[in-house]
Formats: structure tokens, C-alpha cells, sequence
């Protein structure tokens, strides 16, 4: 159950630290930089790792039983995806019907 | 007989009277409001998403935000998550005296993030960025900037308060490890989100 790293020091918890701190780091260097879709791709993936380390070893959640991985994660996940999927091409489509002039002032800015 | 009992033994941990999860009901209540607190964000970043997408221009982040800065307000973030885990894991060991020394530290983790953001609000709303209004001429980027933040700041600071009373509960030895526990998964989950809002924010 839950119980089961807990006990062995907390040595793990400074290496996901070390970890979390070099790709940190890394995403700042790559987002100065002018970004790419492949650099965007590149921060979104290490987005992802660090929010695996965090919920994985810092809440313990690999450790739990399988029903409560699933519980939490899918259901953000499967939420991430229809809520992207839904916007995306709502927001492009917003952009593309805009004058080419470009009115600054979408929504409550007026 | 072990034939007989596979499926009535799957059935069993949800039949009731068990918790099907495996951890206590107060865990589980803890992991309930994370999942509904994510998708209040979930839900704010889509909104700055759509935003962003459906606007022909989005200022220059770089110009705006010091993103040294902001890495620093990261690193104090991912830091005092570390001395959280610790302090869960003396917690758990029953070293109390240790648990309390690093739910201290990571208060002062804490403390030190908010005055990062109450500085770099300050430091924008001198150059004239309200809610509704910023001299970038992207209105909704102050409004995506101080919603975002601010809900997360508000759970920091929460968080904040939270782990103070933890700390003062500790040192009368009136918490439980699991006490210590639930409010380290909350500190986590601050420390979650400020990694999607250090991405899609201020990095993309």
C-alpha cells in the first residue's frame, strides 16, 4: 500500500529534486531562445516529466494502488486532451476570422 | 477454491465496506479536492489557451518578465517541495523534531515564493498593468497573468497557513504522520501547478 517507500530515507526525494532542478533549467535555456514547434513540443514534454516526478515520487502516487493511479490521472488527462482538442480550433478559428488589421481588443479589453 | 474466489474477490473491494483505493478515507478525500483543484486550472490555463490562440498578437514575455527570476521563484518552489517529502518521510518514521524542522523550511519556501510574486506584481502594476488594461496592448494578458497567478499565490499562501498550523500541532505532538502527509500532497500539488504555469505561461 502507500506505506511502502516511505520507510527507506529520503535519499529518492533529492534525487527527483536534482532531477526536477537540471530540467528546469534546461526548459529556461530552450524557452529564451526563438521557439520552435519542435522546442514547444521539447518544453511541453519536459512539462510532463516534471509532473510525473511530482505526483509519482513527492505524492507517493506510484506507489499507491493501481485503481487510485487511474482515478486521479486519467481523469485529468482524458479532461487536458477534450478541453485542448475542443479550444484549439476554436481559438485558431477566432484568430483567422479577424480582420487582417488586427483589433487588439478581443473580449473585456474594450 | 482459488478458482471460485478470483472474481468474488475483485468483486468484494467494491461491494463496499473496504476502500477499494487502499487508503484512508481522509487520503482520499485529500486526492478528491486535488483532482477538482486541478481542474480549476485545467480549466483557467484553457481559457488563457483559447485567449492566446484567438489573439493575432501576445507581448513578448521576455520583455515583460526578468525569466531568471521567475526560474528563481521555480527552483524555491521545487526546493521546498523536496523538504516537504522530507519532512512526510520523518513524519512516517516517527522522528517528529525532524518533520517539524522541514515543514519549516519548506514555510519559509513558501514565504519566500510569495515575496518573488508580491514583488513581480508590484513591479508590473508600477508599469501600468491592471486587470483589464496593460500598456503591451494585449488587454486579456494582464487579465490571464493576474488570474492565473493570483489563484495560484491564494494556494501557496494557504498552503502557507496550512503548514504552520501542522508545525504548531507538531510541536505538541498533536498530528498524526497521515496529518503531516495530506498537507505535504497539498504542497505538491501548488508545486504541480506553478510547473504548468512556468510552462504555458511564461516559457511558450
Amino acid at each position: 500500500m502507500g506505506e511502502r517507500p516511505l520507510g527507506h530515507g529520503y535519499r529518492i526525494y533529492w534525487i527527483v529534486w536534482g532531477i526536477l532542478l537540471i530540467v528546469t533549467l534546461g526548459m529556461a535555456v530552450v524557452g529564451t531562445t526563438a521557439l520552435t514547434t519542435f522546442l514547444i513540443l521539447v518544453l511541453l514534454l519536459g512539462m510532463l516529466v516534471k509532473a510525473s516526478l511530482i505526483t509519482g515520487y513527492f505524492m507517493h502516487l506510484r506507489f499507491e494502488r493501481t485503481s487510485l493511479i487511474l482515478a486521479v490521472a486519467v481523469g485529468l488527462l482524458v479532461t487536458a486532451g477534450v478541453l485542448f482538442f475542443l479550444i484549439a480550433p476554436d481559438g485558431l478559428r477566432v484568430l483567422n476570422s479577424r480582420s487582417p488589421a488586427g483589433d487588439l481588443h478581443i473580449g473585456g479589453g474594450r | 477454491m482459488s478458482q471460485a474466489s478470483k472474481s468474488p474477490a475483485i468483486e468484494s473491494v467494491w461491494r463496499g465496506g473496504v476502500s477499494p483505493f487502499a487508503v484512508s478515507w481522509r487520503k482520499l478525500m485529500m486526492w478528491l479536492f486535488i483532482i477538482t483543484d486541478g481542474l480549476l486550472f485545467a480549466g483557467l490555463l484553457a481559457g488563457y489557451g483559447f485567449v492566446r490562440l484567438a489573439s493575432p498578437h501576445w507581448p513578448n514575455r521576455a520583455e515583460i518578465f526578468h525569466l531568471d527570476f521567475i526560474a528563481l521563484m521555480t527552483f524555491i518552489l521545487i526546493t521546498s517541495s523536496a523538504t516537504m517529502a522530507t519532512a512526510v518521510g520523518a513524519a512516517r518514521q516517527g522522528r517528529l523534531g525532524t518533520a517539524v524542522r522541514f515543514v519549516l523550511l519548506t514555510i519559509l519556501g513558501g514565504l519566500g515564493f510569495l515575496s518573488c510574486q508580491a514583488y513581480e506584481w508590484t513591479k508590473l502594476i508600477g508599469e501600468g498593468a491592471r486587470l483589464s488594461t496593460n500598456p503591451w496592448g494585449v488587454p486579456l494578458f494582464s487579465a490571464a497573468f493576474f488570474i492565473i497567478t493570483g489563484f495560484h499565490g491564494a494556494h501557496v499562501l494557504t498552503g502557507v497557513i496550512i503548514l504552520s498550523v501542522v508545525a504548531a500541532r507538531a510541536l505538541r505532538r498533536g498530528v498524526s504522520p497521515e496529518g503531516v502527509e495530506l498537507a505535504g500532497l497539498y504542497w505538491h500539488f501548488v508545486d504541480l501547478v506553478w510547473v504548468f504555469i512556468f510552462t504555458l505561461f511564461y516559457l511558450i
